[in-house]
């Protein structure tokens, strides 16, 4: 099959601006959502994996287990399992296990009008112990007892661009921000952190949100089964000690429930950017028709002159392809420079929208679907009249 | 020159374009259209044919099956030993691009090519390299006196040279069969005598058989054969010795 050169599709593409402009424009924006919709799926995922070690085990209050903001347990639950279990691991002789209190509070600043709920973590020494995502970027941790706390730049972000050593009001309460921590990739980027105690004053307190501990590892290996038997020491803790109304997971199956939790929340975004980007495909099977359409005649005389129907289709079918692969590439580009690392909050916090190569492949993927089933329809209704028809049109 | 009431010719096995039994036949809802009745025509290999005839009288119908870009109802349609009737529609695309150059009233040219562009489109479909397209292609357009106009789109061409660019794609791939639908029908009057001038030498030098279909009578003149179609049937055929 003799096919029709390259270049006359690409010079075709340039006859009407306008419906080139549509076109593109049309495929970006499918591509543009998918991007978005991919990279927030995958931002989300990416951050909830990483906040959560498997080598962590997690305490938390019986009934509360998908949330560990509604959890309460007792302050003294750290001590027992530590006094109970050989499994926790040590650095340096300090046992690595950190009774904390993780609370949303209303947040305020000199930069905001209005107060912004914001994840608050009450943290002890071993919490640097079991997150060691977690590092000081600038500035110093608080000092026990004085109205300090160290916060994630998400947070400060969400307060306005508040900078290091801004002064902001926690559920009323004024404090002074002596840190920047760096947690980046996981939740805990969109956090701030102060003493546990300080947190148990201001929050009118007493019951902790969890423990955390980080397990024994049989082999020199962090999977989970080196970890399987501290693991099952803490949960046989948790099953026997009724009194404390506790139950215990890995940290990393917290967060992969969580995630689940709030799949309808990805559902809904991808369903919204699929409904918008339906938008954007009819608009740009709208030009597609119309760019086609006016071309009857000269289909029609193609098809005379002795070129196949395929030769022809394959030739609108590049056309297409050429314009939206174009969009779809626009697109990834844009949505690389605009969304990559975007931070998105929600209620645990934030998380970065990541726009890697799994996300890009599917905005070129939509882009380049919108070619082939966007001119399906059209190419098929330009070349199914008779000859003698499309010669007449 | 003599005229006679034949219906057809007495080619006999000197046909080179046999048709018999003709007939096409269009639905549109509930209503038969009849363009073609029942035709049989000889047309002698080399000949310059007329068809003239009232609108309706079936002159395109029948154009557009020796074209090959439309199938007969009924009847067998021989071209050069083909039985058209029994082609598929990808043999007749490839016989088309062998065989036939087609030259269409309102031209047909493809905006977005040059001149030169659109005169080589028929020379894609065969195996001709690059350079000897090129070559035949220039020497198409130097045929219809167009060879300074190769770069120009068809745009910046008047309506005479537009169809001169259209004849050039027509015969550069050197088809044995010459179709016109009115070439002539858009032209003012210099412009037309030159696209007639051109189909003779065309016919005489090249040994090209045309087929024209004209509303003018001084167009048909130039032709040796001339066949009057009323009603889907050929009425009268008139020959020129020369």
């Amino acid at each position: 099959m003799k096919l029709l050169p390259f270049d006359h599709a690409i010079r075709n593409l340039a006859r009407s601006p306008r419906r080139l402009i549509l076109l593109v424009g049309g495929s970006a924006l499918v591509s543009f959502l998918v991007l978005g919709a991919v990279s927030f799926s995958r931002g989300l995922t990416a951050a909830l994996g990483a906040s959560g070690l498997p080598t962590n085990a997690l305490l938390l209050g019986a009934g509360s287990e998908e949330s560990v903001e509604r959890s309460e347990i007792s302050p003294v639950a750290s001590e027992a399992l530590l006094a109970s279990v050989d499994g926790v691991a040590s650095h340096g002789g300090q046992p690595a296990i950190a009774a904390e209190i993780h609370v949303a509070l209303p947040a305020q600043s000199d930069n905001l009008s209005e107060p912004t709920p914001i994840l608050v973590r009450g943290y002890e020494s071993g919490s640097f112990l079991v997150h060691p995502q977690v590092r000081l970027r600038t500035g110093r941790w608080p000092h026990r007892g004085a109205p300090e706390v160290a916060a994630g730049p998400e947070a400060l972000t969400r307060l306005g661009n508040v900078e290091f050593g801004s002064t902001i009001a926690l559920a009323g309460e004024k404090f002074t921000v002596v840190g920047v921590l760096d947690a980046t990739g996981t939740t805990m980027h969109g956090e701030i952190w102060m003493p546990v105690e300080l947190l148990a004053l201001v929050t009118q307190r007493t019951t902790r949100s969890c423990v955390v501990a980080s397990l024994n590892a049989d082999t020199a290996s962090d999977s989970i089964l080196a970890t399987q038997d501290a693991f099952d020491e803490v949960e046989a803790f948790a099953a026997t000690r009724l009194d404390l109304e506790i139950a215990a997971m890995r940290e990393s199956d917290y967060y992969a429930k969580l995630a689940e939790f709030l799949a309808p929340i990805r559902l809904l975004v991808i369903a919204t950017s699929v409904l918008i980007a339906l938008g954007g495909a009819l608009g740009g099977i709208n030009a597609m028709y119309a760019a086609f359409s006016s071309r009857v005649r000269e289909v029609g005389t193609l098809q005379a002159l002795g070129f196949s129907r395929a030769a022809i289709a394959i030739s609108l079918l590049l056309e297409s392809l050429v314009a939206c692969t174009t969009g779809a590439l626009i697109a990834c580009a844009v949505g690389r420079w605009l969304l990559h690392e975007l931070a998105v909050r929600f209620s645990m916090g934030t998380f970065a929208l990541a726009v890697d190569s799994t996300a890009i492949s599917a905005g070129l993927f939509a882009g380049i679907l919108l070619g082939i089933l966007g001119s399906f329809a059209p190419i098929t209704r330009c070349l199914s009249l008779p000859i003698p028809t499309a010669l007449r049109t | 020159m003599t005229a006679n009431a034949r219906t057809s010719s007495e080619l006999g096995d000197r046909a080179w374009i046999r048709a018999r039994a003709l007939r096409k036949v269009y639905h549109r809802g509930s209503n038969e259209i009849v363009p073609l009745a029942r035709l049989d025509l000889d047309i002698a290999r080399g000949d310059f044919v007329s068809l003239m005839g009232p609108s309706g009288s079936g002159k395109t119908t029948l154009l557009n099956l020796l074209a090959g870009i439309d199938n007969a109802t009924s009847g067998d349609l021989w071209i050069g030993g083909n039985n058209l009737a029994e082609m598929r529609r990808d043999a007749l695309a490839a016989w088309r691009a062998r065989e036939v150059g087609i030259i269409f009233q309102s031209y047909n040219l493809i905006p977005v090519l040059t001149a030169f562009e659109n005169v080589e489109l028929p020379l894609l479909l065969s195996p001709l390299g690059r350079r000897e397209r090129a070559k035949r292609t220039m020497e198409a357009l130097v045929t219809v006196g167009l060879g300074d106009r190769a770069e120009h789109f068809p745009s910046q061409l008047s309506g005479g040279q537009e169809q001169r660019v259209a004849i050039a794609r027509a015969i550069v791939a050197q088809p044995p069969l010459l179709l016109a639908d009115e070439p002539t029908g858009d032209l003012d009057r210099e412009s037309a005598e030159l696209v007639l001038e051109l189909l003779c030498r065309l016919n005489t030098q090249h040994a090209m058989t045309i087929v024209m279909v004209t509303h003018d009578p001084r167009a048909a003149a130039r032709a040796h054969t001339r066949l009057f179609l009323e009603k889907g049937e050929l009425v009268r055929r008139e020959e020129v010795a020369l």
